[in-house]
């Protein structure tokens, strides 16, 4: 019967040609909707690799240009803010914070190897605290780095993959920017501080060190018991304010700042799905009317095969099989244009991604097929055969 | 083979109700050769899918080999119809998209433990038997009356049913074709032992035949033996 199906719509290739084309462009646009939600959630479902719950970011803006001062000010902010007893503890960070709009790229390079860009964060020792990054392979900074040789940093395991591979990354130099030399001391499991769904990318992350380097940052982490809520953020703000006269100083959860970021990354998703969705419902309705038309205009060959021993069931199942068929045509079609975006590589995606989006693009399609074939074949099938004869 | 009883078939709308077939009884034993006649809108096409188990009557009692159908499911009907009928339109529904061996081929998709090979034989064989070998990969389109009609007869006969229902199938064919077609018939009655019931317009083609029925207004009303046999008045 799959031999006799394929010969049908074979022969009829020709009236079936505007059907699997809409199957086609329908399948097409599924796999692009599909291939981004597909990489979104796939992002989504990984670790972050730190805890923002009870994390606040407190920036400051100072209005003196000296930076000594700055750092004096921030300092006894710093100082203010860890003798609550409802903060764990506080971290100095660049302005890449987690969740922030803002990066920060830099070049590492092993002697030899390639060239890769990097997220580059300053952060504080008490940072990793902060924030519960667990670090897998060496250490975090600690007071000893003060007196290391080298510069120390801390790399994400994505980094030390596309440096090093399997090997160790602990001890080992890398060239920063084509200048400095700085050396590895820990790797951390994972770092996804852009967004939740944004794929995890290499970091590296330098020590702040103010006695050194007398740099005057203005951003803040801080960790505060959980429970602690609105009316203590009021009455920090209230006597930072008072240390810091005339800055501005601005308060915010981390998780704000997610929630920020998600709605920017789901925005579109959500626009591109109801754009698919509506071009879907289209095509269901297209395919729906063009089965009807088909179904009632072959009411003489239902007549037939009901003649020449087909059973009702036989007949419905006849028609399903065939919008079946109908949809491989297209999907054949679709599915070869599709496997090109894993083989190149398009967009420096995961292969897998897309496979998966192709594999649920291809399930829906034939169930769209089938949903749209139900009735009309349902129809098809309590056609009464005397009649259906006797009208041809 | 085919047995008749009481046969009432009424067409009803909500305003009209058509009375298509009376009392119909009939008894058609294996192998005989019967030709139904009369006027148009006499009930004979009713009578030939009531026969076909493709209409049901309103009332009484259809037999195939002695067994009252009335209560078999729609596929065990199917399968009656698939094993033991074999049909013939006038028109000879032939699926224009098909080869001509697809077409003939068709009745053997519904049959299962057929393999594609027997059933590439068996359709083969049949057009051979309509003197159409040389036409298997052409397409209806490209073929006369006459041959679309012997490649509904090979379909009918694929299945090597009992009995072969044919509605007026000389009917869209001129008097050469129509001979032709009726030798067909008639060789598959005599030499396969095929019953067959035709509705015909055309009185030589039925005088051809072992026995002739005439209906009138939904009413058998003679059932007789042609030319040698005795003629008996219902």
């Amino acid at each position: 019967m799959i031999r006799h199906l394929f010969k049908l719509i074979w022969n009829r290739k020709k009236s079936n040609f505007l059907l699997i084309s809409e199957i086609f462009f329908c399948f097409l646009v599924l796999f692009a909707v599909l291939s981004l939600v597909v990489y979104n959630v796939r992002n989504y479902s990984k670790p972050l690799g730190f805890e923002y719950d009870n994390v606040w970011l407190l920036t400051s803006r100072a209005d003196i240009d000296s930076t000594e001062l700055r750092i004096a000010v921030e300092q006894q902010l710093a100082q203010k803010i860890r003798s609550y007893g409802e903060v764990e503890g506080t971290a100095l960070v660049s302005s890449n914070s987690p969740f922030a709009f803002s990066q920060m790229k830099v070049w590492a390079q092993v002697e030899g190897g390639p060239r890769i860009l990097v997220e580059n964060i300053d952060v504080e020792d008490t940072f990793a605290e902060v924030l519960q990054l667990n670090v897998s392979a060496g250490r975090w900074f600690t007071k000893q780095d003060d007196a290391a040789r080298y510069e120390s940093v801390v790399i994400n395991r994505v980094l030390q993959q596309e440096l090093f591979g399997a090997e160790s990354a602990v001890g080992k130099l890398i060239t920063r920017n084509d200048s400095s030399q700085v050396q590895i001391i820990g790797v951390v499991d994972h770092y996804r501080g852009s967004s939740e769904y944004s794929e995890e990318s290499p970091v590296l992350f330098t020590r702040i060190n103010q006695q050194k380097v007398a740099v005057f940052w203005g951003e803040m982490l801080i960790r505060v018991k959980p429970g602690t809520g609105i009316a203590f953020e009021e009455r920090m703000v209230k006597d930072l304010s008072g240390i810091a006269k005339n800055w501005t100083l601005e308060l915010t959860t981390v998780e704000k700042m997610r929630q920020t970021k998600e709605k920017l990354s789901l925005v579109p998703m959500i626009a591109m799905a109801v754009v698919c969705g509506f071009l879907i419902f289209n095509v269901a309705l297209g395919l729906f009317g063009v089965l009807w038309y088909n179904i009632s205009r072959r009411n003489g060959e239902i007549g037939l095969r009901r003649a020449l021993g087909a059973s009702a069931n036989q007949v419905y199942r006849q028609f399903i099989g065939e919008v079946l068929v109908l949809a491989t045509f297209g999907l054949v079609l679709g599915v070869a244009f599709a496997v090109q975006f894993p083989l190149l590589q398009v967009f420096e995606v995961e292969s897998i991604v897309y496979f998966i989006a192709l594999g649920i693009a291809v399930g829906l399609i034939y169930l769209l097929a089938i949903g749209c074939a139900f009735y009309p074949s349902r129809q098809a099938a309590a056609i009464h055969p005397a009649l259906a004869l006797h009208e041809e | 083979m085919i047995t008749l009883k009481n046969i009432e078939k009424v067409y009803q709308t909500k305003t009209i109700e058509t009375v298509a077939l009376h009392n119909v009884n009939l008894h058609i034993p294996k192998g005989e050769f019967v030709s139904v006649m009369g006027p148009s809108g006499c009930g004979k096409s009713t009578l030939l899918n009531i026969m076909g188990l493709l209409d049901e009557p309103t009332n009484g009692i259809v037999e195939i080999d002695g067994k009252p159908i009335s209560r078999y499911r729609d596929n065990e009907l199917a399968h009656i119809r698939n094993q033991k009928i074999g049909f013939v339109f006038q028109s000879y529904h032939l699926i224009n998209d098909l080869s001509v061996l697809d077409n003939v081929e068709l009745p053997l998709l519904y049959r299962s433990g057929t393999s594609a090979a027997e059933t590439r034989h068996m359709a083969l064989t049949a057009l051979e038997k309509v003197g159409l070998s040389a036409r298997t990969k052409h397409y209806p389109t490209q073929l006369s009356g006459g041959q679309r009609q012997r490649v509904a007869i090979a379909r009918a006969l694929i299945g090597q049913p009992e009995i072969i229902l044919a509605d007026e199938p000389t009917g869209n064919l001129d008097s050469v074709m129509g001979e032709e077609i009726m030798n067909i018939l008639l060789n598959l009655n005599r030499q396969d032992g095929t019953t067959i019931v035709m509705v015909t317009h055309d009185e030589n083609m039925a005088q051809k035949t072992e026995r002739l029925i005439r209906f009138f207004d939904g009413q058998q009303v003679s059932d007789a033996k042609t030319n040698a046999y005795d003629f008996q008045q219902v």
